[in-house]
């Protein structure tokens, strides 16, 4: 299903939340969501999901306004929400809604609960699930609608390292098996990285960026994206040089800094040696092996032309 | 032995003897309390789901107007309903003064306010993503209603208590649009008080006895019902 907004603003009452202009989402490709808190992330999903409707534009899932394409889609909250009852009653109740026939709900519903680690689960009051297991129930309700367009907010939201890990290995096994197309929110350049075709940067209700993955984080348009994204940005030539995040490695480059040493992080896999330039943090992996500078000591490090953007001064 | 004891005792004997006109007078007040209730649960909890959920204009007005109502005095609701119910008032000609219609009319009046503001209270304490999950898996409006109300029933029961409550045990409304009349709209709350101003205070409290009796009874069942849902 290829979901596509056409001019869309919306407000929270006065407040503008979102200016969307023309946005696509590719049938059968997973999209993130990226931007800071506040940004429109989940608005915009709202949006598709036919929550909320645009105070202009139009939202269209397969040429359908969004409101009444609603039995396509498939919305994971943030907030992992469940009615009373039992795990199994709330999956059950969902496929029911969908008017899936009671042995279709029954193999869907183990399907889905299975591969999304919750099948042992499924007796239990949904109420007293932990946080990671109601996430993972969360998921596990959204995908065993096998929605042309599923929705995720925040899927990761709500677990500790080790189960946050555990499932962003698993996602994209899970989304090519239960998911057509997909558009998840997250704040993280890492998920977005590993589980999304496309990526779409958001900040304060605009889109800075939207396309292919590695054109987005590969050629920020502004300097506000690039740091967003991660970038260190130093002054250069009289404007900003971005250097895309772990590419600066010891010794001179296309692109070569000079810096005094204020950190030295030991992180096991390499030393992380940073300090300052034009008051920006700047950081570069050393190899475990190599000599590794201490605090006050200058030392030279480059990274490639292809990791550096320039932003000439304005004007 | 003490007026209360005597009470008690006499309560025993009119309960056990089968006292025609106290089992009358009981049924009555069932009647014309359960009736009011009802009614107000099937105007007040759809109104108190709307303004559970929705947002528009004349919310914070309606839902304070609920908050006052919930105060409101019985006998100035039964001043109010005698006033348009009285044969020269503007519904004089229904014909529905000192009537138990025109008790249930004000017993109504009473219990709205209170089952309309604690549905909506009950309705807002749920998780507020839970109506939006209801629409995208796509419930109707009608299938949404019952299965949020599903949710809130345990504030719902207790709007159905407190509605309850108010109207069985009160004497102003009643009185004031029923006119205690024997045997027609003699109601326990307004008979304890005749007994009283004859001075049978034996009777006054044996009615008391059963009033009370009857409204624990009516209240347990319906909190063994509530607390059965929170489990």
């Amino acid at each position: 299903m290829e979901a596509r907004l056409e001019g869309v603003a919306f407000s929270y009452g006065d407040r503008p939340a979102l200016e969307t202009g023309d946005l696509r989402f590719a049938a059968g490709r997973v999209t993130a969501l990226l931007g800071p808190n506040g940004s429109g992330k989940s608005t915009l999903l709202r949006l598709l999901a036919g929550l909320e409707r645009p105070r202009r534009g139009r939202v269209l899932l397969d040429g359908r306004p969004a409101p009444a394409a609603r039995a396509a889609v498939a919305y994971a909250f943030q907030e992992a929400v469940f009615l009373s009852g039992t795990l199994r009653a709330n999956l059950d109740l969902a496929l029911r809604l969908r008017g899936l026939p009671a042995a279709a709900r029954r193999a869907r519903l183990q399907e889905a609960a299975a591969a999304c680690g919750v099948a042992r689960l499924l007796d239990r009051p949904a109420a007293r699930l932990s946080g990671g297991e109601a996430q993972r129930a969360n998921l596990a309700r959204a995908l065993s609608l096998r929605a042309p367009l599923t929705l995720l907010d925040e899927p990761l939201a709500g677990f500790d390292e080790r189960g946050r890990a555990r499932l962003l290995a698993e996602l994209p096994d899970l989304l090519r098996r239960f998911a057509a197309t997909v558009v998840l929110v997250t704040h993280d350049r890492e998920e977005a990285l590993r589980l999304a075709a496309d990526v779409v940067i958001l900040r304060e209700g605009r889109v800075c960026a939207a396309g292919e993955r590695r054109a987005v984080f590969a050629a920020p348009p502004d300097p506000e994206t690039a740091a967003f994204l991660g970038y260190a940005l130093v002054p250069a030539d009289g404007g900003l040089a971005a250097v895309a995040p772990g590419a600066l490695r010891p010794g001179p480059g296309d692109f070569t800094l000079a810096l005094r040493v204020e950190e030295v992080v030991d992180l096991l896999s390499g030393v992380e040696v940073a300090g300052r330039v034009g008051g920006e943090r700047v950081a570069a992996v050393f190899p475990p092996d190599a000599p590794a500078p201490a605090r006050g000591d200058r030392v030279v490090v480059g990274a490639p032309a292809a990791a550096v953007v320039a932003f000439p001064a304005p004007g | 032995m003490s007026a209360i004891g005597e009470g008690l005792l006499e309560a025993l004997r009119l309960v056990v003897r089968g006292d025609a006109e106290l089992f009358a007078i009981a049924g009555r007040t069932l009647l014309v309390s359960g009736t009011a209730t009802a009614l107000a649960m099937l105007v007040g909890t759809p109104l108190g789901y709307l303004l559970g959920r929705a947002r528009f204009p004349a919310r914070t007005l309606i839902l304070a107007a609920a908050g006052t109502g919930m105060g409101l005095p019985p006998v100035v609701a039964g001043l109010v309903i005698w006033l348009l119910l009285v044969r020269s008032g503007p519904f004089g000609g229904l014909d529905l003064i000192y009537t138990k219609q025109a008790m249930i009319v004000a017993q109504f009046v009473i219990a709205l306010p209170l089952v309309t503001a604690f549905t909506a209270a009950a309705i807002q304490a749920l998780p507020p993503r839970l109506p939006d999950l209801l629409t995208v898996l796509g419930a109707g409006r009608a299938r949404a209603f019952w299965l949020l109300a599903r949710e809130a029933r345990l504030g719902l029961l207790a709007a159905v208590i407190a509605g309850f409550g108010a109207v069985v045990s009160e004497v102003g409304a009643s009185m004031a649009v029923g006119g205690n009349l024997a045997g027609d709209t003699r109601v326990l709350t307004t008979a304890i008080v005749t007994e009283t101003s004859r001075a049978a205070n034996e009777r006054a409290i044996a009615y008391g006895l059963v009033l009370l009796a009857m409204a624990f009874a009516v209240v347990i069942v319906l909190t063994v019902v509530q607390q059965r849902g929170a489990r």
